[in-house]
């Protein structure tokens, strides 16, 4: 197969093999011409430190007019194909379903020895009847398989005729197995690709809704049923950061220009401190500035942690001078808070769908939220309110596991303190964690909870079954195969009602219970 | 003994603290996988390890909590720390600031932590000897002054880290056998943690912290 032409871009697929694999489709001619599932021909090569076991997640940008996608078809993708192009070209036996191609010393090929044993033989070779369904299906059996076929070397006595006649059985039966097998994973493929293309199609014509009438009206029909059903289903990666940073809103009134001033204070700030010795400073200013340093350079640390797998965050990719930018210009911002690590993750998702400045925003605003501000000051009482709402909720949604967990003193914080303070960036798939992001931007913190006991509830099973270290593992390292169809079924499942009380009503009495509390006796912390 | 694939007759609960980059995921993975991630993700909150090593004739399982290394969550994990009957407290031997606050996660770990515990002071990164600015010296006489085991290691490169886990574990369990010596004699203290049966092995498991030292 030929490398790709580089421009024009009818169809472009970029695949970074990974733990959250971008993948970038723009799509405007018809696909037919596509090549079939994962063959696309400019799939690079995995980065050769990326683990191969690791799974591969995707998220489809579909369409035009997504910066994003725009940014990876302009810079990585066409840097990728020049570096890949050799790779490409330097493999001939590239086969269609990503077979182990034949190495060049391999003694034959496994036709030229069938064909030679129908010469011997004088039997017709007889192609297998192409299956009429998969014409392109080009079936060739392993060499090894054919070995078989092959007259033994002339210092072993020669097979007799029976024998040779077993063999010849013997290979037929291995090539239509082999054959059947092909065909059944073709399916699946096709399948798959079906599945993905009438994904498409949806986010395509959710696409045209978005932009067309909703957004357009946005205050008149963000509360619509349409518009939160249309919601739920997840936002069309092309509006997505649009609809992010209207939901969130701007109550901090912050403008871009707010945003660079307190991008050139932390770039003074970074100036200074890599001029000056830090051992000096702490004597001179005491704690405050050490607590600076310790935060640039935690941020300095926990950039190149930050989706390590997508290779953009990191020292020399894209996108770490501007996580940099935007967490270095919120520690100015907001010294109160400061950074906090979880930070990093979800500066990085708003940063993959939102220009600079609007990521900025859309930034400060979220950590501005109750729910957020007490989890990054790290207001421990005030966690330990949520954690208890929490099992308020998962007592009533899921009896049996609640009390599993409770038999094994098995506490909320142990898997939320993960899930809550990255969004669920760090522990889901980004394409599912953004999806997460996407009902979070529509209904509040609750659907954070929510989600968390949609995840236990989605392993519910197998989780009963484990005891304390094993369901810690778990939560805190949960699998890579998790899909957004089953995840979001189960999410849909949970109810957030609790004898007719709302997530709302029970934060707030067990706030109020907390207050009565603390009149009666000392607060101890009940951790 | 117990009936599934885990047999085991003591489960020790190990916590890895220190500073945030120090390398503490990594010792755990190399220890555990025998994984080295150059692009470790930062740890929030904390993350869970086990792996089972063979201590005299005992079957003893390592269950390690390796903590977020950020001072401000210490508010969050120092509840981790219950239970635990062995620490590894990390540093970065090319990182003086990481070896300076050791003091502090002393303190910290003291605070929550049961008196017995098993600590050992880690000096990590030793590839990096030609960066190194805590003298090896320095280092090793702090933890004989503060009654700390001590053991430089590289996770990158494999050096000392199974001896350092094999260490640890090994004076832990000495320190229980004495314990049990003493109980046996007084005949009031029971081990809880011994020995899980089919029927409870989910005990040991439960309380990792039974093992009271």
């Amino acid at each position: 197969p030929a490398a790709l032409p580089a421009a024009p871009l009818a169809f472009t697929d970029v695949n970074l093999n990974s733990r959250n694999t971008y993948e970038v489709s723009r799509r405007r001619s018809a696909p037919e011409h596509l090549p079939h599932g994962g063959t696309a021909p400019a799939e690079p090569a995995p980065p050769p430190q990326e683990p191969a076991e690791r799974a591969r997640h995707r998220v489809g940008i579909a369409g035009a007019g997504s910066s994003f996608a725009e940014f990876f078809t302009r810079n990585f993708f066409t840097k990728r194909t020049k570096e890949l192009k050799p790779a490409v070209q330097s493999a001939p036996g590239w086969k269609l379903f990503g077979k182990v191609p034949p190495r060049e010393n391999l003694p034959k090929d496994s036709k030229i020895i069938q064909q030679e044993y129908e010469a011997r033989t004088g039997r017709m070779y007889k192609p297998p009847p192409p299956s009429a369904r998969r014409k392109n299906i080009e079936f060739e059996p392993l060499s090894t398989t054919a070995l078989i076929l092959e007259d033994r070397p002339a210092n072993l006595p020669a097979k007799s005729v029976e024998e040779a006649l077993r063999h010849r059985q013997e290979y037929d039966e291995m090539v239509a197995e082999a054959k059947k097998r092909e065909i059944k994973e073709a399916h699946k493929r096709k399948k798959i690709m079906r599945e993905r293309f009438k994904q498409e199609e949806n986010i395509a014509s959710a696409m045209v809704i978005w932009v067309n009438e909703i957004l357009p009206n946005w205050e008149g029909m963000r509360a619509t049923r349409r518009v939160r059903e249309l919601w739920w289903q997840g936002l069309p990666p092309s509006v997505r950061g649009k609809v992010w940073s209207l939901a969130v809103g701007n109550e901090l009134n912050i403008t871009p220009e707010l945003y660079e001033i307190f991008l050139s204070r932390a770039k003074e700030r970074w100036k200074s401190f890599s001029e000056t010795n830090s051992e000096n400073d702490i004597e001179d200013a005491g704690a405050s500035v050490a607590d600076r340093e310790a935060s640039l350079e935690l941020i300095k640390l926990d950039i190149s942690r930050t989706f390590p797998s997508l290779y953009i965050f990191q020292k020399g990719g894209p996108y770490h001078d501007l996580l940099h930018s935007v967490l270095g210009a919120y520690t100015c911002y907001r010294p109160d808070v400061g950074y906090v690590q979880g930070m990093s993750f979800i500066a990085a998702v708003l940063i993959l769908n939102l220009e600079e400045a609007d990521a900025f925003i859309a930034f400060a605003n979220l950590l501005n939220k109750p729910c957020q501000l007490a989890f990054f000051r790290v207001d421990h009482s005030m966690m330990l309110k949520y954690f208890a709402a929490f099992e308020v909720f998962f007592e009533e949604n899921l009896p049996k596991l609640f009390l599993h967990f409770k038999s094994y003193s098995l506490t909320p914080d142990i898997y939320l303190i993960d899930w809550i303070f990255t969004l669920y960036s760090k522990s889901l798939p980004l394409d599912l964690a953004c999806r997460v992001w996407d009902v979070f931007c529509r209904d509040g913190e609750e659907f954070l909870f929510r989600t968390g006991l949609g995840i236990l509830r989605l392993y519910e099973d197998i989780l009963l079954q484990m005891d304390f270290i094993h369901i810690a593992q778990f939560l805190t390292k949960l699998p890579e195969d998790i899909t957004s169809e089953k995840l979001f079924s189960c999410i849909a499942a949970i109810q957030m009602q609790n004898s007719n009380k709302k997530w709302a009503q029970v934060f707030a009495s067990l706030m109020k219970d907390n207050k009565e509390g603390d009149k009666n006796h000392s607060p101890a912390p009940k951790s | 003994m117990g009936s599934a694939e885990e047999d085991y007759n003591f489960v020790f609960k190990v916590v890895l603290i220190g500073e945030s980059g120090v390398g503490k995921t990594n010792l755990l993975s190399r220890f555990t996988r025998n994984e080295f991630n150059h692009d470790s993700r930062t740890t929030i909150g904390v993350e869970f390890s086990t792996r089972t090593i063979l201590v005299g004739d005992a079957v003893v399982k390592a269950q390690i909590w390796d903590t977020a290394g950020l001072e401000r969550y210490r508010a969050i994990t120092s509840a981790y720390y219950r239970g635990a009957v062995g620490a590894l407290v990390v540093f970065d031997i090319t990182k003086h600031q990481t070896y300076d606050v050791v003091d502090r996660w002393l303190k910290e770990l003291y605070d929550h932590a049961e008196a017995s515990i098993v600590v050992m002071l880690v000096g990590n990164k030793t590839d990096l000897a030609q960066a190194r600015e805590v003298p090896m010296e320095e280092a090793k006489m702090f933890a004989d002054n503060n009654g700390l085991l001590f053991v430089e290691t590289s996770a990158l490169d494999s050096t000392n880290v199974e001896e350092a886990f094999e260490t640890i574990l090994k004076e832990i369990f000495h320190k229980v056998q004495k314990q049990k010596q003493r109980s046996s004699q007084s005949n009031t203290v029971s081990l809880a943690s011994e020995s899980p049966t089919s029927t409870a092995p989910a005990q040991a498991e439960r309380r990792p912290c039974c093992v009271a030292l």
